[in-house]
Protein backbone atom coordinates (compact mmCIF):
# COMPACT_ATOMS: atom_id res chain seq x y z
CA UNK A 1 0.00 0.00 0.00
CA UNK A 2 1.55 3.21 -0.80
CA UNK A 3 1.40 6.08 1.97
CA UNK A 4 2.59 8.71 0.30
CA UNK A 5 4.60 9.93 -2.97
CA UNK A 6 7.38 7.74 -4.71
CA UNK A 7 10.26 9.05 -5.92
CA UNK A 8 9.39 8.25 -8.87
CA UNK A 9 6.19 10.81 -9.18
CA UNK A 10 8.08 13.31 -7.15
CA UNK A 11 10.42 13.58 -9.98
CA UNK A 12 7.83 13.93 -12.94
CA UNK A 13 5.92 16.61 -10.67
CA UNK A 14 9.29 18.39 -10.69
CA UNK A 15 10.35 18.26 -14.17
CA UNK A 16 7.15 19.17 -15.56
CA UNK A 17 7.56 22.22 -13.01
CA UNK A 18 10.84 23.00 -14.35
CA UNK A 19 10.17 22.86 -18.13
CA UNK A 20 6.87 25.21 -17.49
CA UNK A 21 9.15 27.79 -15.09
CA UNK A 22 11.95 27.36 -18.01
CA UNK A 23 9.17 28.25 -20.82
CA UNK A 24 7.95 31.04 -18.63
CA UNK A 25 11.34 32.23 -18.39
CA UNK A 26 12.55 32.19 -21.39
CA UNK A 27 9.44 34.20 -22.59
CA UNK A 28 10.01 36.93 -20.76
CA UNK A 29 13.34 36.89 -21.16
CA UNK A 30 12.37 37.43 -25.26
CA UNK A 31 10.28 39.75 -24.08
CA UNK A 32 12.84 41.68 -22.43
CA UNK A 33 15.35 41.93 -25.35
CA UNK A 34 12.55 43.10 -27.73
CA UNK A 35 11.90 45.39 -25.53
CA UNK A 36 15.64 46.44 -25.38
CA UNK A 37 16.00 46.75 -29.12
CA UNK A 38 13.31 48.75 -29.22
CA UNK A 39 15.53 51.36 -27.34
CA UNK A 40 18.76 50.69 -29.25
CA UNK A 41 17.48 49.80 -32.43
CA UNK A 42 16.67 52.87 -35.15
CA UNK A 43 15.60 54.74 -32.36
CA UNK A 44 13.28 57.92 -33.19
CA UNK A 45 15.86 60.31 -32.27
CA UNK A 46 18.38 58.39 -33.71
CA UNK A 47 16.54 58.10 -37.14
CA UNK A 48 16.62 62.00 -37.17
CA UNK A 49 20.14 62.34 -36.81
CA UNK A 50 21.20 59.99 -39.31
CA UNK A 51 18.97 61.77 -41.41
CA UNK A 52 20.78 65.42 -41.07
CA UNK A 53 24.04 63.17 -41.59
CA UNK A 54 23.10 62.22 -44.37
CA UNK A 55 22.19 65.87 -45.84
CA UNK A 56 25.25 67.55 -44.05
CA UNK A 57 27.83 64.50 -46.03
CA UNK A 58 25.82 65.62 -49.29
CA UNK A 59 25.56 61.43 -49.55
CA UNK A 60 22.49 62.03 -52.67
CA UNK A 61 25.10 62.84 -54.68
CA UNK A 62 27.62 60.68 -54.67
CA UNK A 63 28.16 57.59 -56.87
CA UNK A 64 29.00 54.24 -56.74
CA UNK A 65 30.24 54.24 -53.42
CA UNK A 66 30.59 50.62 -53.01
CA UNK A 67 32.22 49.79 -56.13
CA UNK A 68 32.44 46.08 -55.59
CA UNK A 69 32.16 45.77 -51.84
CA UNK A 70 28.96 45.02 -50.10
CA UNK A 71 29.16 47.03 -47.04
CA UNK A 72 32.37 49.47 -46.20
CA UNK A 73 32.95 51.34 -42.89
CA UNK A 74 33.51 55.26 -44.00
CA UNK A 75 34.73 57.86 -41.78
CA UNK A 76 35.24 61.66 -42.52
CA UNK A 77 38.38 61.57 -44.60
CA UNK A 78 35.80 60.34 -47.09
CA UNK A 79 34.62 63.67 -47.91
CA UNK A 80 35.46 67.32 -48.08
CA UNK A 81 33.73 68.54 -45.28
CA UNK A 82 35.63 70.37 -42.36
CA UNK A 83 33.54 70.04 -39.93
CA UNK A 84 32.15 66.44 -39.98
CA UNK A 85 34.16 65.76 -36.89
CA UNK A 86 32.23 68.66 -34.87
CA UNK A 87 29.15 66.68 -36.22
CA UNK A 88 30.18 63.33 -35.14
CA UNK A 89 30.81 64.14 -32.06
CA UNK A 90 27.75 66.11 -31.37
CA UNK A 91 26.13 63.11 -32.48
CA UNK A 92 28.03 60.66 -30.29
CA UNK A 93 28.79 58.90 -33.72
CA UNK A 94 31.47 56.08 -33.06
CA UNK A 95 30.64 54.31 -36.63
CA UNK A 96 29.22 55.19 -40.10
CA UNK A 97 28.34 51.97 -42.95
CA UNK A 98 27.57 52.20 -46.07
CA UNK A 99 25.97 49.27 -47.72
CA UNK A 100 23.73 47.41 -50.69
CA UNK A 101 20.34 48.73 -49.45
CA UNK A 102 19.26 45.05 -50.05
CA UNK A 103 22.31 43.28 -48.22
CA UNK A 104 22.18 39.52 -48.15
CA UNK A 105 25.66 38.62 -47.75
CA UNK A 106 28.59 39.99 -45.92
CA UNK A 107 31.35 38.72 -43.59
CA UNK A 108 29.40 38.86 -40.35
CA UNK A 109 32.18 38.06 -38.65
CA UNK A 110 33.83 41.33 -38.95
CA UNK A 111 30.96 42.80 -37.12
CA UNK A 112 29.76 43.53 -33.81
CA UNK A 113 26.55 40.39 -32.76
CA UNK A 114 24.35 43.36 -32.32
CA UNK A 115 25.56 45.16 -35.70
CA UNK A 116 24.85 42.04 -36.97
CA UNK A 117 21.37 41.47 -35.24
CA UNK A 118 20.28 45.39 -36.55
CA UNK A 119 21.16 44.01 -40.29
CA UNK A 120 19.00 41.46 -39.75
CA UNK A 121 16.12 42.95 -38.47
CA UNK A 122 15.75 46.17 -40.63
CA UNK A 123 12.94 45.48 -43.88
CA UNK A 124 13.99 46.03 -47.72
CA UNK A 125 10.55 47.72 -48.44
CA UNK A 126 12.05 50.48 -50.61
CA UNK A 127 12.91 50.90 -53.09
CA UNK A 128 17.04 52.41 -52.58
CA UNK A 129 20.43 51.70 -54.02
CA UNK A 130 22.15 52.46 -50.79
CA UNK A 131 21.61 52.25 -46.65
CA UNK A 132 23.82 54.79 -44.69
CA UNK A 133 24.20 52.73 -41.26
CA UNK A 134 25.04 54.61 -38.20
CA UNK A 135 26.28 53.36 -34.64
CA UNK A 136 25.71 55.73 -31.73
CA UNK A 137 27.80 55.48 -28.56
CA UNK A 138 26.24 56.90 -25.33
CA UNK A 139 27.37 55.37 -21.66
CA UNK A 140 28.69 52.08 -23.48
CA UNK A 141 25.37 51.35 -24.94
CA UNK A 142 25.77 50.88 -28.98
CA UNK A 143 22.48 52.02 -30.60
CA UNK A 144 21.81 51.85 -34.68
CA UNK A 145 20.04 53.73 -37.24
CA UNK A 146 20.00 53.56 -41.24
CA UNK A 147 18.11 55.21 -43.73
CA UNK A 148 17.77 54.33 -47.63
CA UNK A 149 19.54 56.36 -50.56
CA UNK A 150 20.08 56.90 -54.21
CA UNK A 151 17.77 56.01 -56.32
CA UNK A 152 17.17 52.78 -58.23
CA UNK A 153 16.10 53.45 -61.37
CA UNK A 154 16.06 49.86 -62.43
CA UNK B 1 11.32 -2.05 -1.01
CA UNK B 2 9.89 -0.39 1.86
CA UNK B 3 7.42 2.32 1.42
CA UNK B 4 7.33 3.35 5.08
CA UNK B 5 9.47 6.23 4.40
CA UNK B 6 12.01 8.03 2.43
CA UNK B 7 15.87 7.42 2.18
CA UNK B 8 18.45 10.18 2.80
CA UNK B 9 18.95 9.27 -1.13
CA UNK B 10 15.47 10.19 -1.98
CA UNK B 11 15.89 12.89 0.45
CA UNK B 12 18.73 14.67 -1.38
CA UNK B 13 17.34 14.24 -4.58
CA UNK B 14 13.99 15.91 -4.03
CA UNK B 15 16.30 18.88 -1.86
CA UNK B 16 18.38 18.90 -4.90
CA UNK B 17 15.72 19.68 -7.81
CA UNK B 18 13.83 21.37 -5.21
CA UNK B 19 16.40 23.93 -4.90
CA UNK B 20 16.69 23.96 -8.52
CA UNK B 21 13.01 24.97 -8.87
CA UNK B 22 13.74 27.67 -6.87
CA UNK B 23 16.18 28.98 -8.26
CA UNK B 24 14.72 29.28 -11.29
CA UNK B 25 11.42 30.64 -9.44
CA UNK B 26 13.88 33.43 -8.01
CA UNK B 27 14.86 34.32 -11.66
CA UNK B 28 11.77 35.01 -13.00
CA UNK B 29 9.88 36.88 -9.73
CA UNK B 30 13.02 39.34 -10.09
CA UNK B 31 12.28 39.68 -14.09
CA UNK B 32 8.42 40.59 -13.13
CA UNK B 33 9.74 42.73 -10.50
CA UNK B 34 11.84 44.49 -12.64
CA UNK B 35 8.55 45.08 -14.73
CA UNK B 36 6.84 46.04 -11.79
CA UNK B 37 9.10 48.46 -10.30
CA UNK B 38 9.53 50.30 -13.81
CA UNK B 39 13.65 49.89 -14.08
CA UNK B 40 13.31 49.19 -18.11
CA UNK B 41 11.51 52.04 -19.82
CA UNK B 42 8.08 51.19 -19.78
CA UNK B 43 6.96 50.29 -23.25
CA UNK B 44 3.96 53.56 -23.04
CA UNK B 45 6.96 55.81 -22.53
CA UNK B 46 8.86 54.65 -25.14
CA UNK B 47 5.77 55.14 -27.50
CA UNK B 48 5.11 59.12 -25.97
CA UNK B 49 8.66 59.41 -26.20
CA UNK B 50 8.75 58.77 -30.13
CA UNK B 51 5.23 60.48 -30.32
CA UNK B 52 7.02 63.67 -28.84
CA UNK B 53 10.53 63.49 -30.95
CA UNK B 54 8.21 62.85 -34.43
CA UNK B 55 5.53 65.74 -33.20
CA UNK B 56 8.55 68.37 -32.41
CA UNK B 57 10.85 67.27 -35.44
CA UNK B 58 8.07 67.33 -38.03
CA UNK B 59 7.64 70.79 -37.38
CA UNK B 60 11.42 71.43 -37.54
CA UNK B 61 11.09 70.23 -40.83
CA UNK B 62 7.25 71.39 -42.31
CA UNK B 63 7.67 75.11 -41.08
CA UNK B 64 11.53 74.70 -41.12
CA UNK B 65 13.38 76.05 -37.71
CA UNK B 66 14.59 79.48 -37.66
CA UNK B 67 15.01 80.85 -34.05
CA UNK B 68 14.97 79.57 -30.81
CA UNK B 69 14.88 81.48 -27.51
CA UNK B 70 14.67 79.83 -23.73
CA UNK B 71 13.43 81.37 -20.66
CA UNK B 72 13.61 79.18 -17.57
CA UNK B 73 11.72 75.93 -18.29
CA UNK B 74 10.38 77.11 -21.71
CA UNK B 75 11.63 76.67 -25.33
CA UNK B 76 10.29 79.24 -27.87
CA UNK B 77 10.68 77.55 -31.23
CA UNK B 78 10.43 80.43 -34.53
CA UNK B 79 9.80 79.12 -37.62
CA UNK B 80 10.67 80.54 -41.26
CA UNK B 81 6.87 82.03 -41.71
CA UNK B 82 7.32 84.19 -37.79
CA UNK B 83 5.27 81.60 -36.50
CA UNK B 84 5.91 80.01 -32.94
CA UNK B 85 5.44 77.12 -31.05
CA UNK B 86 6.66 76.57 -27.28
CA UNK B 87 7.72 73.88 -25.44
CA UNK B 88 7.26 73.78 -21.65
CA UNK B 89 9.34 71.28 -19.55
CA UNK B 90 7.74 70.31 -16.07
CA UNK B 91 9.32 67.08 -13.53
CA UNK B 92 5.89 65.33 -14.45
CA UNK B 93 5.20 66.76 -18.03
CA UNK B 94 6.56 67.93 -21.43
CA UNK B 95 3.67 70.59 -22.74
CA UNK B 96 4.20 71.36 -26.93
CA UNK B 97 2.00 73.36 -28.75
CA UNK B 98 -0.96 73.18 -26.01
CA UNK B 99 -0.69 69.64 -25.85
CA UNK B 100 0.47 67.70 -22.88
CA UNK B 101 2.57 64.56 -22.39
CA UNK B 102 2.67 62.63 -19.04
CA UNK B 103 5.33 59.77 -18.23
CA UNK B 104 3.86 56.56 -17.25
CA UNK B 105 6.67 55.27 -15.44
CA UNK B 106 6.70 54.84 -11.86
CA UNK B 107 9.52 57.39 -10.65
CA UNK B 108 10.01 58.80 -13.95
CA UNK B 109 10.56 62.49 -14.57
CA UNK B 110 11.92 65.13 -16.88
CA UNK B 111 14.89 66.91 -15.60
CA UNK B 112 14.10 70.88 -16.14
CA UNK B 113 17.70 70.82 -16.32
CA UNK B 114 18.16 70.41 -20.07
CA UNK B 115 21.63 70.44 -22.20
CA UNK B 116 20.97 72.60 -25.20
CA UNK B 117 23.81 73.74 -27.54
CA UNK B 118 24.07 75.67 -30.98
CA UNK B 119 27.37 75.52 -33.05
CA UNK B 120 28.17 76.45 -36.62
CA UNK B 121 29.21 74.57 -38.76
CA UNK B 122 30.79 74.91 -42.52
CA UNK B 123 29.00 75.87 -45.59
CA UNK B 124 26.65 78.48 -43.76
CA UNK B 125 25.12 75.40 -41.72
CA UNK B 126 24.33 75.29 -38.35
CA UNK B 127 23.55 72.69 -35.62
CA UNK B 128 21.25 72.67 -32.86
CA UNK B 129 21.27 70.14 -30.51
CA UNK B 130 18.41 69.90 -27.50
CA UNK B 131 18.60 67.21 -24.94
CA UNK B 132 16.06 66.71 -22.06
CA UNK B 133 17.21 63.54 -19.83
CA UNK B 134 14.25 61.57 -18.12
CA UNK B 135 15.24 60.18 -14.70
CA UNK B 136 13.90 57.03 -13.45
CA UNK B 137 15.08 56.74 -9.63
CA UNK B 138 17.18 53.69 -9.02
CA UNK B 139 18.00 53.48 -12.43
CA UNK B 140 21.27 53.90 -14.07
CA UNK B 141 21.22 57.37 -16.70
CA UNK B 142 20.71 55.80 -20.50
CA UNK B 143 20.62 58.30 -22.77
CA UNK B 144 18.31 56.15 -24.75
CA UNK B 145 15.27 57.10 -22.54
CA UNK B 146 15.86 61.22 -22.82
CA UNK B 147 14.13 63.63 -25.39
CA UNK B 148 16.82 64.27 -27.57
CA UNK B 149 16.21 66.71 -30.47
CA UNK B 150 18.63 68.12 -33.21
CA UNK B 151 18.10 70.15 -36.35
CA UNK B 152 20.92 70.94 -39.11
CA UNK B 153 19.49 74.07 -40.81
CA UNK B 154 21.54 76.66 -43.69
CA UNK B 155 21.86 80.25 -42.12
CA UNK B 156 19.85 82.56 -43.03
CA UNK B 157 20.00 86.57 -42.43
CA UNK B 158 16.90 86.74 -39.91
CA UNK B 159 18.19 83.28 -38.12
CA UNK B 160 17.65 84.01 -34.52
CA UNK B 161 19.23 81.45 -31.82
CA UNK B 162 20.01 81.83 -28.41
CA UNK B 163 23.92 80.24 -28.57
CA UNK B 164 24.00 78.35 -24.96
CA UNK B 165 22.00 77.64 -22.11
CA UNK B 166 23.14 76.62 -18.47
CA UNK B 167 20.81 75.48 -16.09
Amino acid sequence: MKKGFALLETIIVITFVSVSLLLLYGTFTNMFNNSEKNIIFDNASDIYKTYFLKEYLAMDNLNDLLKNENIINISCANFEKSDCETLIKNYHISNIYISKYDLKNYDKSKYKANFNEYLNSVTNKDNYLYRLIVEYKNNNTFSYASIGFGDNHE
Amino acid sequence: MSKKGVTILELLISITLTSIIVLLLIEVIISLNKVNNNENYASDDEIKRTEIIKNIESDFFKLKLNGLTINDNKILFIFEDNSTKELTINTNSLIYDNEKYVLETKNATYSTCFKYNYQDLDNNYYLITLDIPVIIKNKKDFKGDDISLTYLGLKKENTNYQLNYTC
